[in-house]
């Protein structure tokens, strides 16, 4: 008993990152440096905070010494949208927020407040080497407004909410037609009749009802996004779609982020000019719906070629796993003509830009927020080894490493499973 | 490593008698002879006696890579190895060290019957109006021009097994096709490939018919099993005999023809133990499963499952949406595989399909940080022999070896990496795919629109 105890305790513990501020000096590493990626680097971390970064920095006494020879270091990844947190299994509604069908709200719903940082796809896809993530809820009834989406940082701790309130998002195209009632144009009528209700929100509600298409709550809620100081994510994958969008962006001097834009390589240069943000898949070839009928596999190197700002998530399927392959999709990206600089940039510093996220790049004098790697991060074939999240150690375990062990072949434990 | 190979080899010998054992009577007395239906019409496109020289060899038998050359004549490899030369008249390539690997294999894909678009029009995959539909086939309802098939040869998939859905307990056939352009899936059908029977375990069943009379629990599913394992035994005793009394039954034909070995079963099941008593089921009807799909438990009965010769068809990293799918872990094939079972990946999905050879090198890596110790060309096994094994054409393709089809890939850099691509697909020794000669097929789809070319 006491033993089971034990065991129990030390799993618990495995699982729970033990966070103490870290010290210890990765040498010789390939080191993804803002300017590009520097070998043979050294890295020295003292209390949490990066205290050099150089070739050949001796270890100051008592300091943990990783011989990373060859292995990589870079900052945390960050998945610019996710459902981490939201949902434990996504065929039972009782784990699943990530809709609220019968909810009468909409905007004002966070994902925040449903956000439990101990779900396990949190710890499975930390081991990844993903420190943060965006998380957002979606669109579900007759709105085309999924609600306000948050940042979270992946440390698992119950204070990982890193900004509540980090946007908001909306479906247009096909999904948002059919919620808005069946057609793009009654879902553009909903989306300028709510952006119409924030602007005027200190005038237009006697009732709570009064709004043309939101209620007054939701109305409150998107205040900050028709005031340019949150940004909207608008879920767009026809061209036309997008310039559409590129149009409200002029007339209501919105900040807007395109989700999925898998035809966004025929409108590039006009989402250059608008300055738009898009994060986008690179794995989006195939025609998978009349929207995206002209996808192509390289529509991302296109975006960059034409300079636009953007980002890479896995955006195809978003089911738990999804935000762990995020540096899988990057490598594709590679393998399809982007450069290995850029296609880390767009899981990482990037999207951290957009948001304010401090500590995104790996300078001399920030906290800590880095990845050490067994090899090329854009490999699938890689994974990391340490990871240290606002200067704190991090727990590279799961649930799922927990069932590996319990499970290995080879091993020589004759007791039933349930006693390993 | 030699050991594995001859398991492999007895386990394919196993596999390809149990097809024979008790069809014998069937054939003689048949009287109710039917008119086989649905033929192939394949024939392999034009190929040229091909020498590619200075190849890294994965063959799909060896755990080794070789280094050496492989000749190509009339569609089949004629040899292979490092003291060949090119016949006169041959057209030489030069890999210039690159990798060359079997075609891939992937045993479980809707290609063509949930073809892209994904429109509603489209949902031609599964007979969700019974949970017995066994007298369907997947190959009535698949598209010849979806566009997911030529992204599918992009990505090196040169052989692929088409099923029904998972929504009943017995789908329906499945049907293996060559990944080739034509105008009719008769046209893409692998000659002689064995039939293969979708059966689904747990959740969807249960779920799907649970307001609709039923199977609505993990004990109905069984029950119907087992209701019509009976049937079909009775109806094989008739049909065996023959005489005016039998009466043809589409339904049951499907499931007489998996007690007679003809038919491979081919079981979505993601529970260990449900597995367990899915192989009990098998046992009491005399009959074979071949392979479980999706399979996410495997990695804990793998000794069973090397005891009776079942393949776990599996993915790398998928889990969470639903419960039954809720235990993966990322080293589930190479545990399987260390146990000493027959281990393989599949897509079920038209972008995996796309990029199976990084699915494989996922699961390689973790097994092997894990503790195992398996090498690229063994971990190459996953991806092509057993996936051909487990649908009863190994003796065909799926492997590097003299007298096959020449079904091969010729990759840009180690197909383990995230930055490999194919640069040539054969099939049948015919260049399928060649990016740098921008050879590749277009579906009528496309046609006037953008995009991927």
């Amino acid at each position: 008993m006491l033993k089971r105890l034990t065991t129990a305790l030390l799993l618990t513990a495995a699982l729970t990152a033990p966070a103490y501020a870290q010290t210890m000096l990765i040498k010789d590493a390939n080191v993804a440096m803002p300017s590009g990626v520097q070998s043979d680097t050294d890295v020295l971390i003292i209390d949490g905070r990066i205290n050099d970064i150089a070739t050949n920095i001796t270890a100051p006494n008592g300091v943990e010494v990783i011989n990373a020879d060859g292995q990589w270091v870079t900052p945390g990844v960050i998945a610019p949208f996710s459902r981490l947190g939201l949902v434990d299994i996504g065929g039972e509604d009782a784990t699943n927020d990530i809709t609220a069908g019968s909810a009468p709200t909409s905007v004002s719903e966070r994902a925040a407040d449903s956000f439990n940082p101990r779900a396990v796809a949190i710890a499975n896809t930390r081991r990844r080497g993903v420190t943060h993530a965006l998380i957002s809820p979606d669109a579900s009834g007759d709105s085309i407004f999924s609600g306000t989406g948050s940042i979270i940082d992946l440390s698992g701790d119950f204070d990982s909410i890193k900004t509540e309130a980090a946007f908001v998002h909306v479906v247009l195209g096909e999904t948002g037609a059919r919620r808005a009632g069946g057609s793009r144009a009654a879902a553009m009528t909903q989306l300028r009749s709510a952006i119409s209700d924030a602007k005027a929100y200190r005038t237009r509600y006697n009732a709570p009802t009064d709004g043309d298409a939101l209620p007054r709550r939701d109305a409150l809620a998107l205040v900050p996004v028709v005031n340019g100081y949150m940004p909207l994510m608008v879920t767009a994958n026809r061209a036309i779609d997008i310039l559409n969008v590129i149009k409200l962006k002029k007339q209501y001097d919105l900040d807007i982020i395109i989700l999925g834009a898998a035809e966004g390589w025929q409108v590039a240069d006009q989402l250059a000019a608008a300055n738009m943000k898009v994060i986008i898949d690179p794995h989006d070839n195939l025609p998978v719906s009349f929207e995206a009928v002209e996808s192509r596999l390289d529509n991302v190197v296109l975006l960059d070629a034409a300079g636009v700002d953007y980002a890479i998530a896995n955006i195809s399927t978003l089911g738990v796993q999804k935000a762990a392959a995020i540096t899988q999709h990057a490598g594709n990206a590679v393998g399809n003509g982007l450069s290995w600089d850029k296609a880390f940039k767009a899981i990482s510093e990037t999207p951290a830009n957009w948001f304010g996220l401090d500590n995104s790049t790996l300078r001399v004098g920030s906290t800590a927020n880095l990845v050490v790697w067994d090899g090329d991060p854009l490999l699938v074939t890689s994974a990391p080894t340490h990871m240290i999240l606002d200067g704190e150690a991090q727990s590279l375990e799961s649930r799922q490493t927990a069932l590996r062990d319990r499970y290995f072949p080879l091993s020589d434990n004759t007791r039933p499973h349930k006693y390993r | 490593m030699k050991l594995l190979h001859l398991l492999t080899l007895s386990t394919a010998l196993v596999l390809t008698a149990c097809g024979d054992t008790d069809s014998k009577t069937a054939d003689d007395n048949n009287a109710a002879e039917t008119k086989p239906a649905f033929l192939s019409t394949y024939v392999p496109q034009p190929s040229k006696t091909t020498f590619i020289q200075n190849a890294r060899i994965i063959n799909g038998v060896s755990s080794d890579v070789s280094t050496g050359h492989l000749l190509l004549v009339d569609g089949k490899i004629s040899a292979i190895g490092s003291d060949i030369s090119a016949p006169d008249g041959a057209t030489t390539i030069d890999a210039g060290g690159k990798f060359v690997t079997p075609g891939i294999i992937d045993i479980h894909s809707h290609l063509g019957n949930y073809p892209t678009p994904s429109v509603n029009a489209h949902g031609d995959g599964n007979e969700v109006t019974s949970p017995i539909t066994s007298e369907v086939w997947a190959e009535h309802g698949v598209w010849p021009q979806d566009p997911g098939f030529d992204e599918a040869l992009e990505g090196g998939v040169t052989t692929l097994h088409i099923l029904p859905g998972s929504a009943n307990l017995f789908g329906g056939r499945g049907v293996t096709l060559r990944n080739v352009a034509s105008r009719t899936v008769q046209g893409m059908k692998l000659p002689d490939a064995p039939y293969t029977l979708k059966m689904a375990c747990g959740e969807n069943p249960k779920r799907v018919y649970a307001n609709r009379g039923g199977p609505g629990s993990r004990m109905g599913n069984v029950a119907g099993y087992r209701k019509n394992w009976i049937k079909a035994t009775e109806y094989k005793k008739k049909r065996d005999k023959g005489g005016d009394d039998f009466k043809r039954d589409l339904q049951l034909e499907t499931l007489a023809d998996v007690l007679d070995g003809k038919i491979l079963i081919q079981m979505h099941c993601y529970r260990a133990d449900e597995m367990v008593q899915i192989l009990d089921i098998a046992k009491e009807f005399d009959y074979k499963i071949t392979t479980f799909h999706h399979a996410i438990e495997s990695y804990k009965i793998g000794d069973i499952l090397a005891e009776n010769d079942t393949c776990s068809a599996m993915w790398a990293d998928w889990y969470g949406f639903k419960m039954e799918a809720y235990d993966t872990i990322r080293e589930n094939i190479p545990f399987v595989h260390a146990a000493g079972a027959c281990a393989m990946i599949h897509s079920d999905d038209e972008k995996g399909i796309q990029r199976l050879n990084q699915e494989v090198a996922k699961a390689w890596a973790d097994g092997n940080r894990a503790g195992l110790n398996i090498s690229k060309a063994e971990a190459w096994k996953w991806l092509s022999t057993n996936p051909a094994k487990a649908l009863g054409i190994l003796d065909e393709t799926g492997t590097l070896e003299t007298g096959k089809r020449a079904d091969l890939v010729i990759w840009s850099d180690d197909p383990f990496s995230t930055y490999a691509r194919p640069e040539q697909v054969y099939i049948d020794g015919a260049v399928m795919f060649d990016k740098a000669a921008g050879i590749k097929p277009k579906s009528d789809f496309k046609l006037g629109y953008g995009g991927t070319q």
